[in-house]
């Protein structure tokens, strides 16, 4: 449903949203000719009939899509209102060997349920052409007829994760060392409005040899880049603020400025000048730049005459290859993770000063990119990125560093010369944390499977224990 | 689009409006049943978990519910979209962040044993955490006090442990004065809502964030085997038959029962933390930042099944032989020999017990492993320690060519970091997550590298950071660590095939000493 809008495609592993409403929808053609009786627990025989057959069909795809398109999450986007129902769901799914996990957003607060129902329900394709007093008098017709038969989940026995209020309280039942669930946990923790700026700038320039390993300090230079850098953003957050006070913004000191850089010394020393201006500034191991590995430098052809089987392994795959002893941009993903959920909860605002590999990542992540176009992201050092938080979509704005010798601005001539991933082959945002898809050589040659905890163990030939 | 300053709720409330409509707008989707922010939440979530086998999520919605429990307690209009903060307003960060952990639950319910796990696991992340056990207090006045002294009736009973309740909190407070402190565990029954309230008010007024942990069972087997296996060998049982000293301590349960009173609605002001029947369910209640959702997200992962964790290092590989760091060599023949050993060895030490292997990305260990008929994980965080520049080279080098670097590594191993390389510390950094998939896991078997074998062993073993750097762990050989209750148990076994030894005492060169 909403990686639609989000625009991040599923890739690397499958997943697919089964919506049940657009399986009605769709059985019924565009008319909208939903029976009066539809929604209702005392429907008459048709309409109980024709919610069972949407169900069914609904239920073949999930099976379908996860038996034969090697899918791998199904959600199935239905009310499930009742106890019984759930049990007979999880107990139907468990026969094709799927687990279930339920979601409950359990919602008390009628406050946040009004306001929901009106800004939300009444826009949906049902109501197009009623007026909003209408929609929402149908719309709550609707709920009051599922009431007194809907039943909050208390099954002991079925995997289940409750939210509460927008999140203020979590129940997790049944979920102990399931990794996914766990997983949603730790994310609904630590996800929260983001009413504070992120702002992205790359490191300064060198002054010697830049390669990898080298870790050179800034050049003269580079020196510079950093002072004009810092002075930018500094003018420039002032002038956001004068300007909001102008539009009646109240007259607040701004947020405080936390300076985030990886351990690398380009970035650190591109740090120092706000350091001496008494930002705080935090050295994070996890930001440093993708390892190029061997291949750094080298360019597309000699990386194919000297690794041709690697170049083949990185075509078949390139979002998990990893060239030898370099990183890929799954590890770098996986890498920045932690970094990526503190980002979430920082309070104050934040300027990251990183690699420019880094930024595409953590730009892709804030603004939804399509990993297709994460690669070619790009970063030139005459510009300061602002995220500007929204609900939804965030906004990113150029802010422009003059005065800057134009040699230092394109992008990393110092990236590495090798084939990029192609579109639609994976997110970088998989994994999380776990091996998931490293498709690295194995002794024999095979990759790792996709699944970093599999569920059904996968059959250990010539182990009598097992 | 409002013009309202974007800071304003309603601004922020606008804003949602206009993007929630976006969404696909059927029927109830748990994106929509609640306002806002958990469109962000789902649709991170679906963009993220991916990586996930065959589950399906299942979505309801279950907003309306409300209409028929109007009696709940109701969220404050304008505090939904602003994080709340007690103590850690705007400005403050993380690392300025101080956190009371205060346990709560009946004995015998483990509450130990978590605040020991973490503090443990903040120490290994360079989080200074202490605990404060309340029954230390109580026993510097009562060395073995019996169940009568923890009847509620028994008024002296009551104030000696209310004192010593006062002492363990004023002793906290004056850590965390001191400057030093993080996070301190306040490890005690806690079990009464007034109790709580009193350390919640102490709390706030020195501007320390409190999270309660209650640890909740009410399985009675899990109980007896941890009063058995724990508490009959507490202080406060010394030189008693262990029998009586069960029986005395059900008493004392007893006792503890008739007063208790779990965390609830009441109390839903607080940030806690419910864990019930270990982990069978997990209530969480307002989490306010980052560090309170690690502690949470690391007690989710804990649990108490017996298992044991191996670690062993690659075969020796020609680096090694060569004394060259780093790199990614094959294993030699010894280290083949050691690869060809090494299922037998696992055999003998596990006996018919279903592994895990992990390995890291690099050749050697899995070459390693590849005889081991188990599954296996590829992990590139269990790579060795990148040595950067000295890549490749023999400590002698290193000492010739950065003569400065050599004796700033001697000097502080655990933060020295190679030149565009990295250093323990940052190797720890990036082996939480393996720690955390460890507490998670069962028997696992880690084939990795030196390095990274002593970060792992110092988490079970809690070995500090000045000696993790220098411990010795030598090749062909397969370590077994069992954690129980308060200990890790360690068992090596010798592999019986020759090895170069790579370990290097503080000022050596020494390739093979």
């Amino acid at each position: 449903m909403v990686i639609a809008t989000v625009g991040l495609p599923a890739r690397g592993v499958k997943t697919r949203i089964f919506h049940l409403g657009d399986y009605r929808r769709a059985t019924l053609g565009p008319g909208k000719e939903v029976p009066a009786d539809y929604f209702f627990v005392n429907a008459s025989p048709e309409s109980v009939l024709l919610r069972k057959r949407i169900l069914k069909k609904c239920r073949e795809d999930i099976y379908h899509f996860l038996e034969h398109e090697n899918g791998q999450i199904a959600i199935y986007d239905a009310v499930n209102p009742l106890s019984a129902g759930r049990k007979t769901l999880a107990k139907e799914f468990a026969k094709h060997n799927v687990q279930t996990l339920f979601i409950e957003s359990h919602c008390n607060d009628e406050r946040i349920i009004e306001e929901n129902v009106r800004n939300v329900k009444i826009s949906s394709p049902d109501y197009i052409g009623w007026s909003d007093e209408d929609a929402v008098k149908d719309y709550l017709a609707r709920i009051n007829a599922r009431i007194p038969h809907f039943e909050t989940m208390e099954e002991p026995d079925l995997h289940f994760i409750k939210m509460i209020n927008a999140g203020e309280r979590v129940v997790v039942n049944n979920c102990a060392f399931n990794y996914l669930s766990q997983r949603i946990v730790f994310y609904l923790l630590n996800l929260h409005i983001k009413s504070r700026q992120t702002y992205f700038a790359r490191a300064g320039t060198t002054r010697d040899e830049d390669s990898y390993k080298a870790d050179a300090s800034l050049s003269a230079e580079g020196e510079d880049y950093a002072k004009k850098m810092a002075d930018t953003l500094i003018r420039h957050r002032e002038e956001e603020r004068e300007r909001l006070i102008k539009r009646g913004g109240p007259d607040v000191a701004l947020k405080p400025l936390t300076v985030w850089t990886s351990t690398r010394r380009r970035t650190i020393e591109t740090s120092t000048y706000l350091a001496s201006l008494g930002y705080r500034v935090r050295q994070r191991s996890q930001l440093s730049q993708m390892n190029p590995g061997v291949c750094e430098k080298m360019s597309e052809k000699k990386i194919r005459a000297e690794y041709p089987e690697e170049v083949s392994k990185h075509e078949a795959d390139p979002y998990h290859h990893r060239y030898p002893r370099a990183e890929s941009y799954h590890d770098l993903a996986v890498r920045m993770e932690p970094i990526i959920l503190e980002l979430e909860r920082e309070e104050n605002d934040l300027l990251i000063i990183a690699h420019e590999s880094v930024l595409r990542v953590l730009y892709g992540y804030l603004m939804a990119c399509n990993a297709i176009d994460i690669p070619g992201l790009e970063f030139p050092r005459d510009e300061i990125i602002e995220i500007i938080p929204a609900s939804y979509n965030n906004e990113a704005k150029r802010i422009h560093i003059p005065d800057l010798p134009p040699k230092i601005i394109p992008g990393s001539p110092e990236d590495l010369q090798m084939p990029v991933p192609p579109s639609g082959t994976a997110s970088p945002f998989s994994g999380l944390g776990t091996p998931a898809g490293t498709m690295t050589p194995t002794g024999d040659g095979k990759g790792q499977s996709f699944l970093p905890l599999p569920l059904r163990r996968p059959n250990v030939t010539s182990n009598p224990s097992s | 689009m409002s013009s309202a300053p974007p800071w304003e709720p309603q601004a922020i409330l606008e804003a949602l409006k206009a993007d929630v409509s976006q969404l696909n707008p059927d029927g109830p989707v748990l994106a929509r049943s609640i306002v806002g922010r958990h469109t962000l939440v789902t649709s991170f979530l679906l963009s993220t978990f991916y990586a996930l086998s065959r589950i399906i999520f299942q979505v309801s919605i279950m907003g309306e519910d409300g209409y028929f429990q109007p009696q709940m307690r109701k969220v404050p209009t304008g505090e939904l979209m602003q994080p709340s903060r007690k103590t850690n307003g705007y400005g403050v960060q993380a690392e300025d962040t101080r956190i009371c952990v205060v346990m709560v639950g009946l004995p015998a319910r483990g509450k130990s044993l978590i605040a020991q796990k973490v503090v443990r696991y903040l120490g290994w992340l360079s989080i200074p955490a202490k605990t404060f056990n309340v029954g230390q207090y109580r026993r510097s006045n009562t060395p073995t006090p019996t169940a009568e002294f923890f009847d509620t009736s028994n008024a002296e009973g009551e104030r000696l442990r209310r004192a010593a309740a006062e002492a363990a909190v004023d002793d906290m407070i004056r850590w965390f004065a001191a400057g030093s402190g993080t996070i301190a565990i306040l490890d005690a029954t806690n079990s009464t809502k007034d109790r709580r309230r009193w350390i919640q008010e102490r709390c706030d007024a020195e501007g320390i964030e409190t999270l309660y942990v209650e640890s909740k069972c009410d399985d009675g087997d899990l109980i007896m085997s941890n009063i058995l296996e724990v508490k009959t060998t507490s202080p406060d049982y010394k030189g008693q038959d262990p029998e009586k000293a069960a029986q005395d301590f059900r008493n004392r349960i007893k006792n503890y029962e008739k007063v208790y009173e779990t965390i609830d609605e009441d109390e839903s002001d607080m940030t806690y933390v419910k864990l019930i029947n270990v982990g069978k369910q997990v209530i969480i209640n307002r989490i306010q930042d980052y560090l309170q959702s690690r502690v949470v997200y690391y007690l989710m992962n804990l649990h108490l099944k017996s298992r044991s964790i191996w670690l062993s290092r690659h075969g020796e590989s020609n680096f090694n032989l060569s004394g060259q760091i780093g790199g990614d060599a094959d294993i030699s023949d010894r280290g083949e020999a050691y690869a060809r050993r090494l299922p037998e060895l696992v055999k003998q030490s596990a006996g018919d017990r279903q592994l895990t292997v992990w390995t890291s990305t690099l050749k050697r260990t899995i070459q390693t492993a590849r005889f081991l008929e188990y599954e296996k994980l590829e992990w590139k965080a269990l790579d060795e320690l990148d040595s950067g520049v000295c890549d490749g080279l023999t400590y002698a080098e290193i000492a010739e060519q950065y003569p400065e670097d050599f004796k700033q590594r001697d000097d502080d191993k655990y933060n020295y970091r190679y030149l565009g390389g990295e250093s323990y510390r940052d190797v720890v950094i990036r082996l939480e997550p393996i720690i955390m998939e460890l507490e998670r896991s069962e028997n696992i078997l880690i084939v990795t590298h030196q390095a990274i074998l002593r970060c792992i062993y110092a988490y079970f073993m809690n070995v500090p950071q000045e000696r993790s750097p220098w411990m010795e762990v030598p090749l062909h050989t397969l370590i077994k660590l069992t954690p129980k209750a308060y200990s890790t148990i360690e068992e090596r076994l010798k592999a019986d095939i020759p090895a170069v030894s790579t370990f290097r005492e503080k000022g050596s060169l020494a390739k093979h000493q």
